[in-house]
């Protein structure tokens, strides 16, 4: 942060605020990565449905009526999956020493993925793999690919690399994260200036406490209602509520504390970790109503492949046909200007 | 050099005089025009080398359409260009034209001796363009500044063209003059004032350089007179350190070392001095042709251009703060693990800004998008 802008009074410091937009407000979290509770239900709801109704005809196209006895997951049970995974980037962040920061920046990612993709498309067990390979290198944390992947079992290169394009398109290419560990740090730097001094000692504590509700609010959808700052916030009030509040007060949002506590609500509730068994189930029946396209090895799968080799192909001949007419005409580099347009739009997939 | 040996040795070879040789070669130079035509309709390609002179064309084939002597019976030959492009030696014009204007031998057309100019091409039709655009050039001087709209500065340019291109190929010649003279009559003064604009530019550009060479040549002054000061400086501090060796009785070699420091500080603050000095007049001459050559004003830039609120009002930073994370950090004098430019402030700026950030976004309702 180089900008180094002092207001001179506090009247310009009032107009400042009025003319000009906050920071927060100017990041791709703010912009493209917060909902309403309704909306949030609304996207993965419309997702979730799409993504049956895609599979479903899938499924119909190999063997018509096969798809009449199986069972799709719900959105809800969706989550509850990709919950169990974020629990597990914490483990392997554990195992491999990365710093808080990768960990939550790839659990956002995670998360945001599945507000663009479904479980029954791309399993969270791959997909957790990229977003925290993702994550340390935009995060300035880098490992080398073999030194990550060897230290995981049956995991090859390949499986992280392979979908690394895809979690990087899901996330609009927006790797910047604002995170709430770093927003607490500061209300705990920031708290040390209180008017009335808190013991060091109970800081400390509550700080400690808070870290814990922030792992916990990382299993949840807060991040996509609210600013992490509030979130940091509930967590020091869920630690120490007394001391959340007297800070608020010196900050003059007291105002604020309804919002507060929505947050720490919704923390204590969803910020449960799902039983193994439900999961188990769940991923159990996942294995039934996966999308055959993505099952490595099966009929969809195959058929799939043989299309794109197919529409390859076709295009391919057609890359022929154009190279063999534009040497008859004389010329290898084709005669007609208008040629172009046609020969750049083939160049832009494969190419 | 190199004319001063031929003419020898055609003097040589012809077995006459070679001083009466060069005598009537520098008569008849005497009486043949030179490259100042008085001549208002005859404008000589000639075009001129840095220096100003007009580079003549030569060459061994030359040979007098006229008379038909060639360089090899005459090496001093010498074809001058009439006003209707065709060439002939000097000894015909002397034979044709001295007793008055007379017909051309080639073209029938009236030439007097004073319109002959030298050649600079050896293409006379280029000698031709040349001459021709140069004379349409001094009659046509209008610039952009003086037509209100650029269709109209336009269509001028388009018929400067058409009566260049009449002039060098020939057609309708007493037509295009007549479009010149009424041209001509028209806007004299325009044309006065223009002449005049350019002919003060180019006394502007003169006088710039002047400026420039007579700086250069002061500096250059400046150099040798403190080349020559320290020379002293240095002779002097020589004999006081004899002086001193021989009347102190204290150590020798500290007397060497202390008037060798001296000697260095001094020499450090003379080149100092002098690399100022140099450094200040170039400066100020690369200033001046700036100042003249530059009409785009110089804005500066800026790299960004969005104003943000940084939450700089919510929050005051303290000079330190109980931090056990970044204390190993902190500790580290030498920087060992921190990357270049870190501060731990910074850290803890961002973090502080990141506390306050967003406290009061109201979180969204509705189905409605944001």
């Amino acid at each position: 942060m180089a900008v180094e802008q002092v207001p001179s009074t506090p009247v310009d410091a009032a107009n400042d605020t009025l003319s000009k937009r906050p920071l927060y407000e100017g990041s791709t979290q703010y912009q493209h990565w917060r909902f309403s509770p309704e909306q949030l239900h609304k996207t993965r709801e419309v997702l979730n449905t799409d993504a049956i109704a895609a599979i479903r005809s899938t499924f119909e196209a190999d063997s018509p009526g096969s798809s009449s006895d199986i069972q799709f997951l719900t959105y809800e049970e969706e989550i509850l999956l990709v919950k169990l995974y974020v629990t597990k980037i914490t483990q392997l962040c554990g195992h491999f020493r990365f710093p808080e920061e990768v960990e939550a920046t790839a659990i956002s990612y995670l998360k945001r993925f599945y507000l663009k993709n479904t479980v029954m498309d791309w399993h969270p067990k791959n997909v957790m793999l990229t977003a925290l390979f993702l994550a340390t290198k935009t995060t300035n944390h880098p490992i080398s690919l073999e030194a990550y992947t060897s230290n995981i079992p049956r995991t090859a290169p390949s499986d992280v690399l392979d979908l690394e394009f895809l979690v990087a398109q899901s996330l609009a290419f927006e790797f910047a994260v604002w995170h709430v560990h770093r927003a607490l740090w500061g209300i705990w730097l920031d708290a040390q200036d209180l008017p009335i001094p808190v013991p060091p000692e109970r800081l400390q504590q509550a700080y400690d406490s808070a870290l814990q509700y922030v792992g916990t609010s990382r299993i949840t959808d807060a991040e996509f209602l609210f600013t992490p700052s509030q979130i940091a916030l509930a967590c020091l009030s869920l630690a120490d509520h007394d001391l959340a509040l007297r800070w608020a007060t010196a900050k003059g949002v007291e105002a604020n504390m309804e919002t507060i506590e929505k947050v720490a609500i919704m923390v204590t509730r969803d910020g449960v970790v799902p039983s193994v068994e439900v999961v188990r189930e769940i991923d159990r029946r996942l294995r039934l109503c996966k999308n055959p396209e993505k099952v490595v090895g099966s009929k969809a799968y195959i058929a799939k492949l043989a299309k794109v080799e197919r529409e390859a192909e076709v295009k391919r001949a057609r890359k022929a046909e154009e190279i063999r007419k534009a040497m008859e005409d004389g010329d290898p580099f084709g005669s007609e200007l208008n040629d172009g347009a046609r020969v750049i739009a083939d160049l832009d997939e494969d190419d | 050099m190199s004319s001063a040996g031929r003419s020898n040795a055609g003097g040589w070879l012809r077995g006459s005089a070679i001083r009466k040789g060069t005598s009537s070669n520098n008569a008849s130079r005497s009486l043949t025009p030179q490259v100042h035509s008085t001549s208002s309709t005859v404008f000589g390609g000639g075009v001129k080398d840095p220096s100003g002179r007009t580079s003549e064309f030569f060459s061994m084939d030359d040979q007098c359409p006229v008379c038909k002597s060639d360089r090899y019976l005459n090496p001093k030959l010498r074809l001058l260009v009439s006003s209707c492009y065709h060439k002939m030696c000097e000894s015909c014009i002397d034979r044709l034209f001295t007793l008055g204007p007379a017909p051309c031998p080639i073209c029938n057309k009236i030439l007097r001796k004073l319109a002959f100019i030298p050649q600079t091409f050896e293409d006379l039709s280029v000698e031709k363009e040349v001459s021709v655009r140069r004379r349409i050039a001094k009659e046509f001087n209008k610039r952009r500044e003086d037509f209100p709209i650029l269709r109209v500065y336009n269509d001028y340019l388009e018929m400067v063209e058409d009566i260049t291109f009449n002039l060098i190929n020939d057609i309708d010649i007493p037509e295009t003059e007549a479009r010149i003279a009424a041209y001509r009559k028209e806007n004299a003064a325009l044309t006065e004032l223009n002449t005049q604009r350019d002919q003060a530019y180019v006394q502007a550009l003169k006088e710039q350089e002047e400026a420039e060479k007579r700086e250069r040549q002061l500096r250059a002054d400046e150099l040798r007179r403190a080349e020559e000061e320290e020379r002293d400086a240095r002779e002097n501090e020589r004999r006081e350190l004899i002086d001193s060796l021989e009347r102190s009785d204290a150590d020798a070699a500290r007397l060497v070392r202390r008037s060798r420091a001296d000697a260095l500080k001094r020499a450090a603050a003379r080149t100092a001095a002098a690399s100022q000095a140099v450094q200040q007049s170039s400066a100020m001459l690369l200033r001046n042709r700036a100042a003249q050559s530059s009409t785009v004003p110089d804005v500066p830039h800026v790299p960004l251009q969005d104003d943000w609120y940084a939450y700089d009002d919510k929050y005051t930073m303290r000079e330190t703060y109980v931090d056990p994370a970044s204390e190993a950090v902190r500790r580290d004098r030498e920087g060992i693990m921190r990357a270049g430019g870190y501060r731990v402030e910074e850290a803890w700026e961002r973090a502080l800004r990141s506390a306050v950030a967003g406290l009061e976004v109201t979180p969204l309702v509705g189905l409605e998008p944001s």
